[in-house]
Formats: C-alpha cells, sequence, structure tokens
C-alpha cells in the first residue's frame, strides 16, 4: 500500500512549526534540517498569487536517487523514499540526480526527509503533520490523499483559477501530492522531471550481488586449486629435474650445453 | 650479461619494470578498497567521512599515470607488452584449448610458448582495455558528474563498476598463476629459473639463445 503527504500551498502559512517539529521529533543535529520553506510567488503586486513550497523530498516512485545510489541507502517502501544513512558513502550521486534538489551532503552522508521511518513503522504519523496549525499537511493512503487533494482543487477553483494537483504522474507519481495555486512552471517547480528507467536500477540489484559473490567464488576456488595445481607443477618440475640428472649420469643431455 | 648471483637463472623484468608494475598493482588495490567503500553498503562508513574518496582519487592519479610512468621509465619494455598482447600464434590456439591442464599445473605437454604465454597474453590485453575503459568512466564520473543526467550518471558508474569486477577477476587468476607457477620473483627480484622458463617459455629461452649467439642486444 503506497503512503503520500498531502501538501497544500494555499493553505501554509510559513510558520515553520513543521520544520521545527521535524528537527525535534526526529532529533536531528543542529547542521541537519529536511524541510526548507521556500516562498514561491507569480504575477505583480495587486494579482499575486503565490505561498509556501515546503521543500523537503518528493517521495518520487521513480525515484532517480535510488535508481544512481550505488550502495543500496536510498530505497522505496510503501511508495515513500527512505534513507538508511548508515549505509551512505557519501558519494553524493543522489544529490547530482534529485531533479528537486532535495539531497544534501551532512557530515560526509547524505541527508533528506526519510517520512519519519521510525515513527510512521512504529504506527505514529510524520511530525511535520501531526503539528500543522493549519491543515496544510496530512498524510496517508496515496489514494485517499489524492482524492482529498482533487476536493480541496475544486474547491478553491473561485479563488486561483489556475488552481491543480501536482504530483499525481510527475516521476512515475510522488509520494508527495500538492496544491498549487499557479502553473508549476511560474511558481518554479518542474512541470515534468525526466525519468529514469528502472532498468538501471534493477540492474544495479541483481548485478552487484552476482559480481560479490562470482568475485568470492572465484577467490576461493581460486585458492583450492591453487593448492592442487602447485604441488601438481613441483611434481613436473621434481620429476624434470631427474630426468636431467638421470641424462647428465648418462652423459648427454642435448640442448643443456652452455649453462653447464 | 647475467651476473654471477644469478647463475642458472635469466632477467625476466628489468628493475624499471618491476618499479611500475608495483605501481600499478598497489594503485589498483587501494582503488578496489576505497572504490568497494562507495558501493558497498557495509564498508561505506569507511568513505562517509572522506578521507576514502581523497584517497581514491590519489590512487587514480597513480594508476593513470602507469602507462606514462612505463614509456618514461622502459620504452621498449612498454612496446613489448603493448605489442606481445595483442599477437597471438597458432600455438597460442592450441595452448588455449589444453588450458585447464596448464591451470592445473601440468606444462610439460603444452606447446612452447613465447616471452608471454597466451594466458598472459590475454591477461595483459585485458587489463589494458578494462583499464582504458575504468579510466575514462572514471574521468567522468570525477570531473563532469554535474553535465551528466540520472539516467548517465548511473550508466557511467555502472560500466565503471563492471570494468573493476572485471579487473579483479583477472587478477584473481593473475595471482593465481602466479602462486601456481612460482612467478613471484620475476617481480621481486627480476630474474626466473632458466629450466623452469624452458619447460614454460621455450621460444623465448630459444630466442635469447639466439640473440647471446648472433651478439645482439637482449
Ligand atoms: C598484488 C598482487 C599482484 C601480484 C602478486 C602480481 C604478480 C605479478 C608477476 C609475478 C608478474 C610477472 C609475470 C611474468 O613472469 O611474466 C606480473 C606481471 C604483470 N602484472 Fe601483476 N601482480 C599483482 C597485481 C597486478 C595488478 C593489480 C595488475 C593490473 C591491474 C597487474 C598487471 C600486470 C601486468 C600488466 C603484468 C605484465 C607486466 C609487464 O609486461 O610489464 N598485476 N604480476
Ligand atoms: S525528490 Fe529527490 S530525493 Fe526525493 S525521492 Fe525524488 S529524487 Fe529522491
Ligand atoms: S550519497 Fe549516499 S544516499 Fe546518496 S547516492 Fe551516494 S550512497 Fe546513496
Ligand atoms: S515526514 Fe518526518 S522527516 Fe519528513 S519532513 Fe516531515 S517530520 Fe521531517
Amino acid at each position: 500500500m503506497a503512503s503520500a503527504f498531502l501538501l497544500d500551498m494555499t493553505r501554509c502559512i510559513g510558520c515553520e512549526a513543521c520544520v521545527l517539529a521535524c528537527k525535534a521529533g526526529n532529533e536531528l543535529p543542529v547542521e541537519m534540517q529536511y524541510i526548507e520553506l521556500i516562498e514561491r510567488t507569480s504575477g505583480t503586486f495587486p494579482n499575486l498569487v503565490g505561498g509556501f513550497e515546503n521543500h523537503r523530498c518528493y517521495h518520487c516512485t521513480d525515484a532517480a536517487c535510488v535508481a544512481v545510489c550505488p550502495t543500496g541507502a536510498l530505497f522505496k517502501e510503501d511508495g515513500l523514499t527512505r534513507l538508511d544513512r548508515d549505509a551512505c558513502s557519501g558519494c553524493g550521486y543522489c544529490v547530482q540526480a534529485c531533479p528537486y534538489g532535495v539531497p544534501k551532503m551532512v557530515g560526509g552522508r547524505s541527508s533528506k526527509c526519510d517520512a519519519c521511518a521510525s515513527n510512521v513503522g512504529a504506527g505514529g504519523s510524520p511530525w511535520c503533520v501531526t503539528t500543522c496549525p493549519a491543515q496544510a499537511l496530512q498524510f496517508g493512503d496515496r489514494e485517499k490523499i489524492l482524492a482529498e487533494a482533487k476536493s480541496r482543487v475544486a474547491a478553491l477553483k473561485d479563488r486561483y483559477p489556475k488552481v491543480q494537483v501536482y504530483g499525481e504522474t510527475q516521476a512515475g507519481g510522488l509520494g508527495l501530492v500538492l496544491v498549487l495555486p499557479d502553473d508549476p512552471e511560474t511558481l518554479d517547480i518542474p512541470a515534468d522531471p525526466p525519468l529514469v528507467p528502472v532498468t538501471v536500477d534493477v540492474w544495479k540489484h541483481i548485478v552487484q550481488p552476482v559480481s560479490m559473490g562470482a568475485t568470492a567464488l572465484a577467490a576461493v576456488g581460486a585458492g583450492v586449486l591453487g593448492v592442487i595445481a602447485r604441488r601438481n607443477h613441483l611434481a613436473e618440475l621434481k620429476e624434470l629435474e631427474e630426468q636431467e640428472k638421470a641424462g647428465v649420469a648418462a652423459g648427454g643431455s642435448e640442448s643443456t650445453e652452455e649453462e653447464r | 650479461m647475467s651476473g654471477h648471483d644469478h647463475e642458472g637463472e635469466i632477467l625476466r623484468y628489468r628493475t624499471r619494470q618491476r618499479i611500475v608494475h608495483a605501481v600499478m598493482a598497489s594503485s589498483f588495490l587501494i582503488l578496489l578498497i576505497t572504490g568497494l567503500a562507495l558501493v558497498w553498503g557495509p564498508l561505506a562508513f569507511i568513505a562517509a567521512g572522506g578521507w576514502s574518496r581523497y584517497l581514491h582519487r590519489i590512487a587514480a592519479v597513480g594508476f593513470i599515470s602507469v602507462p606514462f610512468l612505463y614509456i618514461l621509465l622502459d620504452r621498449a619494455g612498454a612496446r613489448e607488452v603493448l605489442v606481445e598482447s595483442f599477437q597471438y600464434d597458432h600455438d597460442d590456439v592450441v595452448w588455449f584449448k589444453k588450458m585447464y591442464r596448464y591451470a592445473l599445473g601440468r606444462t610439460s605437454d603444452m606447446p612452447p610458448q613465447g616471452r608471454l604465454n597466451a594466458g598472459q597474453k590475454l591477461h595483459h590485453s585485458a587489463v589494458i582495455i578494462f583499464s582504458a575503459v575504468i579510466v575514462a568512466t572514471g574521468i567522468v564520473l570525477w570531473g563532469f558528474k554535474s553535465s551528466l543526467s540520472p539516467t548517465m550518471l548511473a550508466w557511467t558508474a555502472m560500466i565503471h563498476d563492471l570494468s573493476m569486477l572485471a579487473l579483479t577477476l583477472l587478477l584473481v587468476g593473475h595471482v593465481f598463476f602466479t602462486y601456481v607457477y612460482k612467478a613471484w620473483s620475476s617481480m621481486a627480484t627480476g630474474y626466473v629459473p632458466e629450466d623452469e622458463m624452458k619447460l614454460e617459455h621455450g621460444k623465448w629461452v630459444e630466442e635469447l639463445e639466439h640473440q647471446v649467439a648472433t651478439g645482439s642486444e637482449s
């Protein structure tokens, strides 16, 4: 069952309660922060449209970060993108690949919202959602979240003519459904980030274990065979030496004249 | 001209060739471990602090410099390994067919081999090719990562990693034959026992003898 967040840009009042709740709830060190509120506006003064983008991981279904992550530190679970920081090597590929510029390098490792993996896994709900005073954030079954987003959009049509749901299809469908008051481009949000073929990811997850296994097997095999083969070779050399001795004793070896 | 202390031995690798090999082998092993730390979760803690990533780059400079170093230090040797590794004759074909015997430590009825036997040719040529691939993809990942699309980044990294796999498997075979045929001395001292060379590299020894007989430098 895929889960998802609802982020309603028309409701967010920019209070930053989610930012703080996330940091406190997940006991993040000072230099780490998963949510960044970015003010996005379009139009000119009297007709200004906009709000605060709750910028954090968009939990793409076809996540570019997961596709490029060589260690498997980034992975998909229940439609969300998790990050196991202990397994992260700090290669930085995810920072490079994410179309939304989400992962940051902190202390040599990648850092991003993991959808409160520990909390939600234990039956709780994400800290940011619990704390939002304006009902701009929700979390739940993705189908229900999508339905909720659509009904909110329908209700907002009069106030914001271009209001729309974002995230239904982008990057294979986002685990974070936004209610945008305007077209994404005008709010500086990519309308349709390029897709990363999942094949690369599948490849990696098959190729890597197979490679490690093959190498280990080859090394062990070479070790065992090596002992046997060396014994054979030494026996062969000894035999040759004896033959040569016998030849020398008999007085005539053909090709060893120069040396001895 | 083999000195008195190398009675019954012949020179197989000159000191400068052995230096080049040592640079290649040590930089490769550092690259292998620090590279593995970048792609394998259980070793990721080594890379995450950052220092092993710098070490990977320092070793990469060493590895990339190998062909230049070889040309600089021993042009003739560099030429030899490059040319000979890609030239296979009929004896080599027969050698490959009987390779399983050679792998079991039995040389007696293998066809006569030149300075490099067919297996060494295959190893060296494969090392040259995969090294070129790994250097090319490595340079892209080092300096041009930001201009790659996520898909290209994933592919480049995968080709890089698979070339490393190939080189590692080649290394397993390389060390295997070094052990079975007691070849270590050729890299440790540069000299190898002549009677073993007659058995394993008959055509080469003949060639050396011919050169001595006709007075041309070897
Ligand atoms: C640490 C383990 C290694 C050992 C014990 C080792 C040992 C040797 C030995 C004994 C030889 C001489 C074989 C002969 O008699 O012709 C040799 C040659 C060679 N090895 Fe290694 N080696 C090691 C690692 C490597 C690595 C990592 C590479 C490359 C990735 C490599 C590439 C070569 C090449 C290209 C030659 C031919 C040298 C030339 O013609 O100049 N070796 N090695
Ligand atoms: S938004 Fe970026 S970090 Fe989050 S899942 Fe998508 S690609 Fe990964
Ligand atoms: S920095 Fe970490 S999480 Fe990001 S791709 Fe590399 S190993 Fe994966
Ligand atoms: S879901 Fe959890 S980790 Fe993600 S931003 Fe909200 S509080 Fe932070």
